[in-house]
């Protein structure tokens, strides 16, 4: 590694270098002492850019992590209907997903530690699809547009199918998605539970 | 007289469901008109503030109490 980075240069070095070895063994599995020997530098480099082994993990998943602006951007972009809305937040997820293949390891690791910034990682992951659909079927079917339905049970099948089928995908590699691509995928998934929950796309 | 044309109520909402209502109720009023809204989703300022920024409506004012955020919102 040059000697002369710029702050910024080396502090995207570190987080690129930390991001593939936390989402490889998680946090635990990784000391400050490895990702400086990987990078080439003495421990005492990375403590001048993060002040800690959590602050630099909280860093690594807080730049993978989907930007709550996207939703605000799906919003505002989109025609407000329910089955809009649904696609553009799947699809800013499943974007994330498809621009970084360690995404969904670091999920995954991060699922098992049991820090605040994992935590958080979380709720910013899954909370806006919990929340949206369940409220939005609640609103559906009181305006009778749909059967009566159990959000929060409809809310939770939806984010089983998305990241079974992800991890299908993406993880194991199975063939069972191999013909799609993840895009597909999510509007194939997004067929299935528009069916399941009686929502047909016509003016609701 | 109050600040403001007409009321939004998204406590217990989280992210997007708050800047969604209030883009709904934007829509109904007309240019000029204040809508307040209030939140409990701590993340709902920013939100607010790029929803501002993207939209081109005026962020008059953010408040917060006891774990309770106003906006109020000018549509433009």
């Amino acid at each position: 590694m040059a000697k002369r980075l710029k702050a910024a240069e080396r502090k995207a070095t570190i987080l690129a270098v930390a991001k593939v070895l936390f989402s490889d063994k998680g946090y635990h599995g990784v000391s400050v002492d490895e990702i400086a020997r990987r990078l080439g530098v003495s421990p005492a480099i990375l403590y001048r850019h993060f002040p800690s082994k959590e602050a630099l993990y909280e860093e690594v998943l807080n730049d993978i992590a989907c930007k709550r602006e996207s939703y605000v951007d799906a919003v505002v972009n989109s025609d407000g209907s329910f089955a809009d809305m649904l696609r553009k937040i799947t699809r800013i997820y499943i974007e994330s997903v498809s621009k970084d293949p360690d995404y969904l390891r670091m999920e995954m690791q991060s699922a098992l530690e049991g820090s605040d910034a994992t935590r958080q990682f979380f709720e910013n992951r899954w909370r806006p699809f919990t929340d949206f659909i369940e409220f939005s079927l609640k609103e559906l079917s009181a305006s009778n547009s749909i059967e009566p339905v159990n959000g929060q049970l409809a809310a939770m099948a939806f984010q089983g199918m998305v990241r079974e089928a992800l991890y299908s995908k993406c993880i194991y590699r199975s063939p069972r998605f191999r013909d799609m691509d993840l895009f597909e995928m999510s509007d194939y998934l997004i067929g299935l539970f528009f069916n399941a929950v009686g929502y047909t796309e016509t003016g609701t | 007289m109050s600040d403001f044309d007409m009321e939004l109520d998204a406590r217990g909402l989280n992210c997007p469901l708050p800047i969604l209502r209030a883009k709904k109720s934007i829509n109904s009023m007309t240019v000029g008109q204040v809508l307040r809204i209030t939140a409990t989703d701590p993340g709902s300022v920013k939100d607010f503030e790029a929803f501002c920024q993207q939209t081109g409506n005026e962020l008059l004012a953010t408040t917060q109490e006891g774990g309770e955020y106003q906006f109020n919102i000018r549509k433009s």
